[in-house]
């Protein structure tokens, strides 16, 4: 492994730039390139040396070659999106071609330019890049933490969370305390310590909340 | 081979009579034959049973007469022993029935009253012998038929004893009445039959005897009477074989050596015929007769059927006999059959002529029909004209016949005018002396010979000598080669060698034979020439193409060419980057380090052509935006148009989507703008620009590229000339573009401008979404 930066670090301005190709011409015009335009660039000869590096939290644009020996960029990409990581992948490739570009593209990729490529291209992409990534990463943020709020209820609030979801129109602590066979009252207690938990002000925000976390789930497109 | 309708009718009408006639004629032939052999045995058969039927007619009276006689002295009506009573009685007996010969009455006292038929001195003779002890008197009295005496005579010499006789001792000895076997009467010398009846006295006692004596010659002469034939006979064989009864009586009786009349055995009659035919009856003395035999025999070489009828009755033990001569029958027929040969034969002949002339009269019209169908094929003859009179099938056909005609006479017309006015070359070739028979116009331009020269040519002066051979093989009448398409070289009458393509189909008539070669010929130089480049930069290019292992190769070494240049690429910009920091930097600099990424771009672009060049059987076609796509060529040659100073634009208006191999149109477009370039640049003008215009045509985009420059020298062929003059470029010229567009249904050409400079243009397919809307 070879290190143009500092390693990874947490950047909050720009995300760090990774380029992971077999051919170590590319990996050191890029790296003085990108780094020459401020671009925190790390690079790697092959994607079993970017997964060992990776910490699976920092969002980041991956600059990938298609064609490598042993793991190629497809397969890369694909292990990457099934992991939900906060990536944004531009392919990069010397043997070019309408499938295979359509299959990269269809994986999630921002481009798939092919080599040779002018700089500005590509620094173009890269921003782009950053964009896809850190909404990635916030949408993946986001549902952790709904996640992580749900996990705080009980399995009785979380009952009663489903039979909300479910009938959102039957609502009222009666309506539910009718179909659970529960008194009202009980309800009531159980519905502000849902509230509570899930960090939400009434019953509207707590169906909005789990509407944000289905719409932001992996492989939705 | 057809067999002609006339003679058809004539072997049918006439043959048949002719066998209709000898079937008749020989069936009654046979038949009528074989009924009159049948009629001859019936007839013989007849003979014996009316002979028969005779005999026992001329014999029943008798028994009758002698059986009255002896019951009316048994029972004493008559006294028997008053011989005057007895005698009246015995001669109303005799009148009678003529065939008796005599009756007469002996008793056993040895008196004998016999009356009997007599020459003279009257018709009836009386013998009486009268006995008294050892006394006895015999009296002779001759009446006429009104019994008056006429004479009376004593005759004291004889000696005549009835009991000693051999009809006395039988009847006495059976008491019962009996027929003796024939003899020769003693008193007539004629042959004849005794019947005895006795008249009884008691049970075992008699008193008398009667008998009637019939002469049986009267049954020869019956038998003389039947006409059996010409030459039959009917005789009667008494059981121990003596012929009693024959036409001819005197072959009846013989004397003995001793001086007494017997019969004659049928072993020595003198009928030799007769003889042949029954003596073979005659086994141990006795006749064998078992049944009515019929029999057919031969004599002296001439063929007899004969008949033996079965003995009368068992006191009666006669066989009828008889025989005739076949040909007796048989002969009528025998002559009627010749007069019915003639007959047949006269009746043939005229049928038979009567059948060919009905046979001509119905053959007539239709030899008439043939005779004008004929004339009409020869074209003596109208279609048109009248039918002679005719059948209503003929008439029919003829209808049909004229359609045909027209239809093929219409036919033939727009042939010829086909043939003549064809576009392509046409002749009409003999196949045995493979002569012209026939050529048209477009055919003598070809050649360059006049009709009138090519008439009497054959093909083999017009081929070149080397491909004289090649038509030779479409005469071969194995049914294997009739028809042959080949491009062969042909030599024109100014001696110039041409391309043909040569086409010739063997017509066969309807029996497979040929009626001659029809040959189309195109003169194909033009395209034989410019086959022969394509060919020559088809193997260039399937060296280029086809060879795997050298596109393996060209894709390995596209990536790995392309690995540096990103890097030169990216480096390249890095520098720019760091100059366009840099404060006072030489703008040289600049340039050249965009000059470095631009060239490394180029050079990728190269690569990514050369090796969809070398993929281009799997090319992918796509829809794309053309006007894109100019721009992104036009950006890939900005930097030479710049240092030629040439300015590209472009006019491209509103297009639909095409459809083609894009980076393949990006190579030709790259192509012909680097060709504009490098004409503008060498022309060195006052005008230097490149313009790139489209339109659509129908279904395809036409796109041109039109520069300013020098324009295109009318000698050099463009398209033809592989090798190309420049230096630089892509190394594939206007042919590998044309090709390229080819591959993608597209065209390439040259249109010279008016004003100067030179306009390349080429197709695109318009993608089907663009045509729909």
């Amino acid at each position: 492994m070879e290190k143009q930066g500092d390693g990874l670090r947490m950047n909050d301005q720009r995300p760090p730039v990774y380029v992971v190709d077999d051919d170590q011409d590319i990996r050191t015009s890029l790296s003085r390139g990108l780094g020459q335009r401020g671009f925190d660039v790390e690079c790697f000869a092959s994607a079993a040396e970017f997964l060992d590096a990776y910490d699976g939290e920092q969002a980041a644009c991956l600059i990938l070659d298609y064609g490598m020996p042993e793991m190629n960029g497809l397969e890369l990409q694909a292990l990457l999106t099934r992991r939900d990581l906060p990536l944004a992948v531009i392919f990069i490739t010397g043997h070019g071609g309408v499938p295979e570009s359509v299959q990269a593209m269809k994986g999630g990729a921002v481009d798939f330019l092919e080599k040779p490529f002018r700089q500005s291209v590509l620094v173009e992409r890269i921003e782009a890049a950053f964009d896809i990534a850190r909404a990635h990463q916030s949408a993946r943020g986001l549902r952790n933490d709904i996640h992580a709020r749900i996990g705080r209820l009980t399995a009785r609030e979380k009952e009663i969370v489903d039979h909300i979801l479910a009938h959102p129109a039957e609502a009222s602590s009666k309506d539910i305390a009718n179909s659970l066979g529960i008194s009202p009252r009980t309800i009531d207690h159980h519905r502000a310590r849902i509230l509570e938990k899930l960090q939400v002000r009434s019953v509207v925000e707590l169906v909005d909340l789990v509407g944000k976390l289905k719409q932001s789930e992996p492989g939705r497109t | 081979m057809r067999n002609s309708l006339g003679a058809l009718l004539a072997i049918g009408l006439a043959g048949l009579q002719f066998i209709a006639v000898l079937a008749v004629v020989f069936s009654s032939f046979l038949t009528s034959e074989r009924a009159l052999l049948d009629h001859a045995r019936e007839l013989l058969s007849d003979v014996g049973t009316n002979t028969i039927e005779h005999s026992r007619g001329f014999l029943g009276p008798a028994r009758g007469a002698a059986e009255l006689s002896a019951r009316l002295a048994q029972d004493r009506v008559i006294a028997s022993d008053v011989p005057e009573l007895l005698e009246q009685l015995l001669f109303q007996q005799l009148l009678l029935a003529p065939q008796f010969a005599g009756v007469y009455h002996g008793d056993e006292d040895g008196g004998f009253v016999y009356v009997m038929r007599s020459d003279g001195p009257g018709p009836f003779r009386t013998k009486i012998i009268r006995t008294d002890g050892e006394l006895r008197t015999t009296e002779l009295i001759w009446r006429d038929e009104n019994y008056r005496v006429i004479e009376r005579r004593w005759d004291p010499d004889d000696t005549y004893d009835p009991r000693t006789r051999p009809w006395y001792t039988r009847a006495r000895d059976r008491l019962t009445t009996i027929w003796t076997d024939p003899y020769i009467f003693f008193s007539s010398q004629q042959p004849g039959i005794t019947l005895a009846s006795p008249v009884l006295d008691g049970p075992d006692a008699i008193r008398g005897i009667v008998g009637v004596d019939i002469e049986i010659s009267d049954i020869s002469d019956f038998l003389a009477r039947l006409r059996i034939g010409a030459t039959g006979r009917a005789m009667i064989i008494h059981e121990n074989g003596d012929v009693i009864a024959h036409p001819n009586k005197d072959f009846l009786k013989t004397r003995d050596a001793d001086g007494t009349l017997r019969f004659v055995n049928i072993a020595e009659f003198e009928d030799p015929i007769a003889r042949a035919a029954f003596s073979g009856l005659m086994q141990g003395g006795r006749a064998q007769v078992e049944g009515e035999t019929l029999s057919q025999f031969t004599y002296d070489g001439e063929t007899y059927v004969s008949v033996v009828m079965p003995p009368i009755s068992d006191k009666l033990p006669w066989t009828i006999a008889a025989y005739a001569l076949e040909s007796d029958f048989t002969q009528v027929i025998k002559e009627n059959r010749l007069v019915n040969i003639w007959i047949a034969a006269v009746v043939a002949a005229v049928t038979g002529v009567f059948g060919l002339l009905l046979a001509n009269f119905i053959y007539k019209p239709v030899r008439a029909f043939a005779v004008r169908s004929a004339l009409i094929s020869q074209g003596e003859l109208d279609p048109g004209d009248p039918l002679p009179k005719t059948y209503q099938e003929l008439e029919n056909a003829n209808q049909t016949l004229m359609q045909q005609i027209a239809a093929r006479r219409e036919t033939e017309m727009e042939y010829g005018r086909t043939f003549a006015l064809s576009s392509r070359g046409m002749a009409q070739i003999d196949p045995e002396s493979e002569r012209f028979l026939r050529v048209n116009r477009k055919f003598c331009r070809i050649t360059g010979y006049s009709a009138s020269e090519l008439e009497g040519m054959t093909f083999s002066d017009v081929a070149h000598p080397e491909d004289r051979r090649a038509l030779i093989v479409a005469r071969d009448t194995d049914g294997s080669t009739r028809e042959i398409a080949r491009d062969i070289r042909c030599v024109r009458r100014n001696g110039s060698v041409i391309w043909a393509s040569v086409n010739a189909i063997q017509i066969l008539n309807q029996e497979g034979k040929p009626l001659h070669l029809v040959l189309t010929m195109d003169d194909i130089t033009q395209a034989k020439l410019s086959e022969d480049q394509i060919a020559e930069l088809n193997k260039d290019l399937s060296n280029l193409s086809r060879d795997h292992t050298m596109g393996q190769v060209a894709a390995g070494l596209a990536h790995e060419l392309n690995q540096p240049l990103t890097a030169i690429t990216q480096n390249a910009d890095s520098a720019l980057y760091a100059v366009d920091q840099m404060a006072g930097a030489d703008p040289d600099l600049r340039v050249m380090l965009e000059e470095i990424a631009e060239q490394s771009m180029r050079a990728g672009e190269i690569i990514k052509a050369l090796r969809s060049f070398i993929r281009r059987d799997e090319g992918i076609r796509s829809d794309f935006d053309l006007p894109e796509l100019v721009t992104q060529t036009t950006r890939l040659v900005v930097a030479e148009a710049r240092a030629a100073d040439v300015k590209i634009s472009a006019d491209l208006g509103a297009l639909p989507q095409v459809n083609a191999n894009r980076i393949q149109i990006a190579q030709v477009l790259v192509n012909l703008l680097r060709n504009a370039i490098e004409a503008v640049a060498e022309a060195g003008g006052d005008s230097r620009s490149i313009v790139v215009t489209a339109r659509v045509e129908g279904e395809q985009v036409h796109v041109a590229v039109t520069d300013t420059g020098p324009g295109v020298d009318p000698d050099i062929s463009l398209f033809t000339d592989f090798e190309t003059t420049k230096a630089s470029g892509l190394g594939l010229g206007l042919s590998i573009c044309r090709s390229i567009l080819a591959s993608n249904g597209g065209r390439l050409w040259h249109e010279p401008v008016v004003e100067g400079g030179a306009r390349f243009v080429f197709t695109i397919d318009v993608a089907t979404s663009g045509l729909s809307s």
